[in-house]
């Protein structure tokens, strides 16, 4: 139990079995996994091989077949779905592949959407919107609706949405498989800045080389298993 | 927590994210909510034109009898204390108009033919504020002099006797108390045509003081035919004025309680009206259905992200049902405008139904249909009510999934 309070992921025989027309088809297949508090890591492997089913359970989006999940000491497979709701809300952030940015809502309503959920003070919302929309580059951007930026700078978006609530991990799927590799690379670059200067967990579910470059743990899955594990601190 | 303006907010920026969509499903409720007006106001105003139809032509908001009278239409049965009753009626302040009236089975005949009739003794001068017979004389005139043995008889007796203005007719009643039988010639001074076939083939009217006499019952009437200053009193059979005249052995009741039959046609009106309704709200409820499951399934992966934001179901579910209310509320103010112009075109043109009989009420008059306000607040809380309560179901069925099926499933 005190090793699962020092990191901030434990995962613990994590299995995952779909069924495709009758016919089990296993995803995740007893995954052990530990992840410490400000690391840079990315789970790669090729398509299918059950990277993005292992980032939902970790999230707690989905749910595992068998198997035990610890976020932050919070064994998150035995709670309900309003606990997990509040639980993904003050203490993870997401990026997704296709930005998925509200689209009825400004950049500034975007990004002060959690922090609506969590009852921050408006003026506090101003304030961290403000703050985050400098960290990523886009001061001015507040009243812009998400169709008229670009990929990149909707990127920049979900990235200060995920972090402004100040989440202490956050999960991002192939946060640049939709840029171009300049864009990618400048996104990449930012969210390490702000591993490092804020202190928050970064964990990658990619096949993205420019990522794989810059992660400082490389957890390899293949065949809804971890095959390798290379850390490069 | 998202506060409501947030809801509100998202709401209505949803729903007109698709707005093609959004009209083409706020449109077909809203045709729903104005058929429902529009057919409220005309049977409103089909009401209001059978009860004027059947009040105005000949038997008045209100009568009183000798109790029993009404069921055996016994010649003795005259009205107790009639001088203090028309007294008392006239100084009543909600009685505009009142007539006195003899009323007998008898027989008429003419040289070619005889018929069976009801001889009703009008005063008249009294009587055209009650009746419309004054109205509706399609041939010689409505007891004009003061000739007692003019008779005014419905076209379609005239035929049976073969009779035209001028002719002569004799009248056979029972006297009363003495059941002796009574005749006198009249001639035939007015004919009238009522279009009710009940009317014009069995009525013939005499002045009263000669009724009076040949039914042998003096200065007796059989019956007080009372018209309102407002005719929602005659339908009203709470209305403390029947108590009051119904004492003395007489009885005072109103057109509705005569004839039962015409409320009993009011109240399956509306429930028609209810059944009508609940069919279009089922037609309605399947289009409300249809556009929010279809705006659903497009944002599947949104509602993902949003629970992977933290929103709880129970959040997001709202957040839909905030959307079906906004669609409710497009629907209602389009609904209520188109509802109200049809009504009201139809309003200043009038429907033709003059002629037509409907369970023994001819129509006489064009018909208006009629807008209350009722129309405009009852109606449109059920549609905002069932828009709300078919909202649940998509509203439940996004709750209920999981963050990552959800995501999935908009792949």
């Amino acid at each position: 139990m005190e090793k699962r309070n020092e990191h901030i992921i434990v995962t613990e025989k994590l299995k995952k079995v779909y069924s495709d027309g009758g016919v089990p088809v296993p995803a995740v297949d007893g995954i052990d996994l530990t992840i410490t508090q400000g690391e840079f890591s990315a789970i790669v492997g090729p398509s299918g091989s059950g990277k993005t089913t292992l980032l939902n359970i970790i999230s707690g989006l989905d749910s595992p077949t068998e198997g035990k999940v610890w976020l932050n000491g919070n064994l998150i497979s035995s709670m309900s779905g309003n606990e997990l709701s509040d639980f993904r809300r003050d203490n993870i952030g997401f990026i997704f592949q296709a930005y998925n940015l509200i689209p009825v809502l400004s950049v500034e309503e975007n990004i002060e959407y959690i922090m609506l959920l969590q009852g921050v003070p408006k003026e506090q919302r101003r304030q961290r919107v403000e703050r985050i929309l400098e960290d990523v580059g886009l001061t001015g951007f507040e009243d812009r609706m998400p169709l008229q930026l670009s990929g990149g700078q909707q990127q920049r978006v979900a990235i200060a949405r995920a972090m402004v609530s100040r989440p202490a991990l956050i999960l991002a799927d192939e946060p640049t498989a939709n840029l171009d590799s300049k864009t990618g690379a400048e996104l990449l670059d930012m969210m390490r800045k702000l591993n490092q200067d804020s202190g928050i967990t970064f964990v990658f579910s990619t096949h993205d080389k420019m990522i794989m470059e810059r992660a400082r743990r490389l957890i390899i899955v293949k065949d809804v298993k971890i095959v390798g594990d290379e850390n490069r601190e | 927590m998202l506060n409501i303006w947030m809801f509100i907010k998202l709401a209505w920026r949803n729903i007109l994210r698709n707005k093609r969509r959004t009209f083409i499903a706020s449109t077909a409720i809203g045709i729903g909510l104005a058929s429902l007006i529009f057919t409220d106001a005309l049977w409103i105003g089909m009401e209001n034109n059978m009860v004027e139809s059947i009040t105005s032509s000949f038997l008045g908001e209100g009568q009183i009898h000798r109790q029993g009278f009404r069921s055996t239409h016994e010649v003795e049965l005259t009205i107790n204390n009639l001088d203090k009753l028309v007294s008392d009626l006239e100084q009543e302040d909600i009685v505009e108009h009142l007539t006195l009236r003899t009323t007998s089975f008898g027989m008429i005949s003419s040289p070619a033919n005889f018929s069976s009739i009801n001889m009703v003794g009008i005063y008249p001068p009294t009587e055209k504020h009650i009746s419309q017979i004054d109205d509706v004389i399609t041939e010689g005139n409505y007891f004009e002099g003061d000739d007692p043995h003019d008779i005014v008889i419905g076209n379609k007796l005239a035929d049976v006797l073969e009779v035209n203005i001028g002719d002569r007719v004799v009248m056979t009643v029972a006297q009363a108390y003495t059941g002796d039988l009574s005749q006198e010639m009249f001639r035939v001074s007015g004919i009238f045509h009522f279009n009710v076939t009940e009317m014009d083939k069995g009525m013939a009217f005499i002045r009263l003081d000669k009724a009076q006499k040949m039914l042998g019952i003096n200065h007796q009437v059989h019956e007080i035919a009372i018209k309102f200053i407002n005719h929602e009193y005659g339908r009203d059979k709470q209305l403390p004025f029947w108590d009051k005249y119904s004492k003395n052995g007489n009885e005072a009741v109103s057109w509705a309680v005569i004839l039962p039959q015409i409320e009993a046609v009011f109240s399956m009106s509306n429930f028609s009206i209810f059944i009508i309704g609940l069919i279009l709200f089922a037609i309605v409820s399947l289009v409300i259905v249809n556009t929010l499951f279809m705006s659903l399934r497009e944002r599947m992966f949104e509602f993902g992200v949003l629970r992977a934001l933290g929103t709880r179901p129970f959040v997001l579910a709202r957040m839909i049902l905030f959307e079906a209310g906004a669609l409710a509320i497009i629907s209602i103010g389009l609904g209520t405008v188109f509802g109200f112009l049809v009504t009201y075109i139809t309003i200043k043109t009038g429907i033709d139904y003059t002629g037509i009989e409907f369970v023994g009420v001819t129509f006489r008059h064009l018909l208006y249909p009629v807008l209350q306000v009722k129309q405009f607040i009852i109606y449109p809380i059920w549609v905002f009510i069932l828009t709300t309560l078919v909202g649940l179901y998509p509203a439940l069925y996004a709750a209920k999934m999981s963050p990552a099926n959800a995501m999935r499933k908009s792949l």
